[in-house]
């Protein structure tokens, strides 16, 4: 019962777990979900460099969100309210009436614009943690074969991508030591550089390794250890049901679901030790 | 087996050819070695035996070449991947599963052989290489030797006729790559596998090998024995040039061969080397109680180090043993560690990074992450104008290390002899206490290994140098100490020749000829010689 799960099973769950929450719109559940799905995270998926696209995802919310305050201080839909400060308003033409730039910010403007982006940056979050859990290669193995033809490039993008996050690192490292105070516009290119000239090799490379060993030379693919739709896969992804027919009636009910349907989730997946299928 | 007739090859767009009209035939079971300095066209070579070259990477082919009867004018690489197994340079590159037996299974996958057959085969592989403890780990985990196994494993699974292996050792510790190749030499001699390998450290292939391919740098190339390309080829191990020097008559291959010819020589000289090494009193790295965890796995543990000035430190071990962690530590630019590293006194968590630069140069693993401008020129004008120094005096840094260098190629167009070379006078513009090197050698043929060791010991005069390399011959030439670790802490630490001849695994080839007296280099015999 414990198992690593089909990759499909992580999609469906998460897509509906996605419409889910679009759905009931409340910024306690997209808070309870974000914290549940770190905790999942950090039990459940599998030791491998895919581990960490949930961190990044995570990261890249935070930026949604920041992006969409400051934009949503400047520049918007008055909102009338409990005002908190007020910037200069820029004089606008007549044409352009209900939308201003500057102008008083109230607490329900940030509020709302808060919950609107949280409730991207939880979807991201989602997505990330998909991708985690359910492991891209693992994914490109149970997709059709028409697909996996052009899987080349996928499989490339696959494995040259987590080499890339580290290669990243250890370039900006030893970069450091070269002494050199630069503004981070021309760091960021003298640390592009190597690396896309990094990756790129890699993926010459390895193309050429695939290519060697007979990768897309036949239409037809035999599987090591194929991943089965098991009825267990199926469970887990209909433990989000609940959540989806019941969820909008009130926010308790919703977060009760949410926890019900991420727990059958816990108690399904096999611990992020065990690696193979 | 494989058989070449006229074989030419130039790259578009280059003006020299690589290969000029070559022509050899190998027959089965037979271990061939192909030699040449860097970039003379060892790896285009062996990617011409699969057609890699040229359907992969383009070029024009004159002549043909057949692997068991089949033209790879017609077949592509995907239509040999049965007949021929091929291992890069790096194997961590080629890798596109993420566990060991996913791996193994992925040549089969792609030729639809049936799973129980599959199943079979790679039970045979494991055991064959000794994999079979390591069956479900991640490859990423495994020690660089391990990883080795794993890509001759995965190209072994299809029962290749033909494996062709591109610097498997290059980035091994002595050990692992004794093992791996006395792996090869066994699938030669039990399942009469043929085998052609490049390779730029002889002293560790030289003994397995029934055949050579010398590649010159003109596209010209010659074939023979061991025996016969090594009687003058300039590219050459240790214990060729040791046989040479003492004007033996036939060009010794191994330790056995050579000591059986110098018996008497030995044993008329008894003259001790002497060991001058004066070392400064300046303390200039003092690292104390230095532990590094990655995520709660111990790296390094409780470290304590000194080094002093005019010192050249080599630092040596396993892979996976902790060198680059201690190094990383050494330069603090390691987030694990914990622990005070001095260089001069001074806390290296306490001082800026321009300050960081006249205290200590580090040169990467790969020389080529700190370059970033687009000619030689730009490199060095920019470090000048980091440092704050006079306009060309990185530049001239450079010409003295390398006079025939232009200020106006590109780096990517250096040789790796000659990129090291930027990066370490880049590094040493700042003029710091301490250099440190990570695993400079790899990749480097004798002469570029030449010119390193006198840029090495250059450096000592003015600063210490702590050096982490799997070379031994290296360590032979430049170091005056020694510091070995195993599984995070100090086993052995003391003077060059004290370490190294007391671990026979680590003991560079002259020592094994010359043994039991202490002589590690070619030049230390002749100068006994001379002495006595």
């Amino acid at each position: 019962m414990k198992q690593l799960r089909h990759p499909f099973a992580w999609w469906i769950w998460a897509i509906a777990l996605s419409i889910a929450i679009w759905r009931i719109n409340s910024i306690a559940v997209d808070l309870v979900l974000i914290g549940a799905l770190c905790a999942l995270v950090a039990q459940r998926a599998p030791l491998t460099p895919w581990r960490n696209t949930f961190f990044w995802s995570l990261r890249m919310g935070f930026i949604v969100i920041l992006i969409r305050l400051v934009i949503g201080i400047l520049i918007g839909v008055p909102m009338p309210g409990n005002t908190i400060f007020t910037l200069p308003q820029l004089a606008l033409p007549n044409w352009l009436a209900g939308i201003r730039i500057g102008g008083p910010v109230t607490t329900e403007r940030l509020l709302s614009t808060f919950h609107e982006s949280l409730t991207f940056a939880a979807i991201f979050a989602l997505i990330g943690a998909a991708t985690s859990l359910s492991h891209p290669r693992r994914l490109l193995k149970v997709l059709p074969i028409f697909i996996y033809e052009f899987g080349v490039t996928i499989v490339i993008a696959t494995t040259v991508l987590p080499q890339i996050v580290a290669s990243i690192s250890r370039i900006r490292n030893a970069q450091k030591l070269r002494g050199a105070t630069k503004s981070p516009l021309m760091q960021w290119r003298s640390i592009a550089l190597p690396v896309l000239e990094d990756a790129l090799a890699r993926s010459l490379e390895l193309a050429a390794a695939m290519d060697s060993r007979g990768f897309g030379f036949l239409k037809q693919r035999s599987s090591y250890r194929e991943i089965k739709w098991r009825s267990f896969d199926l469970l887990f992804a209909f433990a989000t049901i609940p959540l989806l027919t019941f969820g909008l009636h009130s926010t308790p009910l919703a977060i009760a679901l949410l926890l019900l349907a991420l727990t059958s989730t816990f108690a399904l997946t096999a611990n992020r030790e065990q690696v193979r299928a | 087996m494989i058989e070449f007739s006229n074989v030419s090859l130039i790259y578009p767009n280059a003006t020299k050819t690589v290969i000029e009209d070559l022509s050899f035939s190998v027959v089965e079971g037979e271990f061939v070695l192909v030699i040449g300095s860097t970039g003379v066209g060892k790896s285009s070579l062996l990617r011409l035996i699969n057609g890699l070259v040229p359907h992969h990477t383009g070029g024009i082919l004159g002549g043909d070449i057949s692997v068991d009867g089949l033209s790879t004018r017609t077949v592509k690489p995907g239509g040999l991947a049965h007949l021929i197994g091929i291992v890069g340079q790096n194997p961590a590159h080629g890798f596109v599963a993420d566990t060991v037996e996913e791996e193994l299974a992925f040549s089969m996958e792609t030729l639809n052989v049936a799973p129980d057959m599959m199943r079979k085969r790679i039970e045979e592989i494991l055991d064959l290489l000794s994999l079979a403890p390591l069956r479900n780990r991640l490859i990423a985990t495994l020690s660089g030797g391990e990883q080795q196994r794993v890509a001759i494993g995965a190209a072994l699974v299809m029962h290749p006729k033909v494996l062709v292996l591109d610097e498997p050792t290059s980035a091994l510790d002595p050990i692992a790559a004794e093992e791996v190749l006395s792996i090869l030499q066994r699938l030669v001699h039990d399942l009469s596998l043929t085998v052609i390998i490049s390779e730029h450290r002889l002293e560790r292939v030289i003994q397995f090998v029934d055949r050579v391919i010398y590649i010159e740098g003109d596209g010209s190339s010659r074939i023979g024995t061991p025996q016969e390309i090594f009687k003058e080829s300039p590219i050459a191990p240790p214990i060729v040039h040791l046989s040479r020097a003492l004007g033996l008559k036939e060009v010794g291959l191994t330790v056995r061969q050579v000591r059986r010819e110098t018996e008497e020589l030995r044993t008329s000289l008894k003259s001790q080397p002497q060991t001058t090494t004066i070392i400064d009193e300046t303390e200039v790295l003092n690292i104390k109680d230095l532990s590094v965890n990655y995520n709660g796995k111990k790296v390094l543990e409780k470290l304590n180090l000194s080094v002093h000035r005019g010192e050249i430190v080599a630092l040596m071990g396993r892979n996976g043993a902790g060198k680059s962690s201690l190094l990383t530590s050494a330069v603090g630019i390691n987030d694990h560690a914990t622990g005070t590293v001095r260089i001069l006194g001074k806390d290296l968590a306490k001082v800026s990074s321009a300050a960081r630069m006249q205290l200590v140069g580090y040169v990467p693993q790969e020389p080529s992450d700190l370059l970033y401008h687009q000619s030689v020129g730009q490199e060095c004008a920019s470090a000048d104008r980091d440092l704050k120094l006079p306009d060309g005096s990185t530049f001239n840094r450079l010409q003295e290390l390398i006079p025939e260098i232009s200020s106006d190629t590109h780096p990517r167009d250096l040789s790796e002899g000659q990129r090291l070379a930027l990066v370490v006078s880049i590094v040493i513009s700042g003029s710091p206490e301490l250099i440190i090197l990570d695993e400079p050698t790899r990749g480097l043929d004798y002469s570029a290994k030449a010119t390193l060791s006198a840029i090495i010991k250059e450096l000592a005069h003015s600063c210490a140098v702590f050096v982490a390399t799997h070379d031994v011959e290296l360590v032979a030439e430049v170091a005056t100490r020694v510091i070995f670790i195993a599984d995070g802490e100090i086993v052995a630490d003391g003077p060059t020749i004290d370490v190294l001849l007391s671990s026979p695994s680590f003991a560079p080839q002259v020592a094994k000829v010359m043994a039991p007296s202490p002589w590690l280099t070619v030049g230390d015999v002749i100068s006994a010689i001379e002495n006595s």
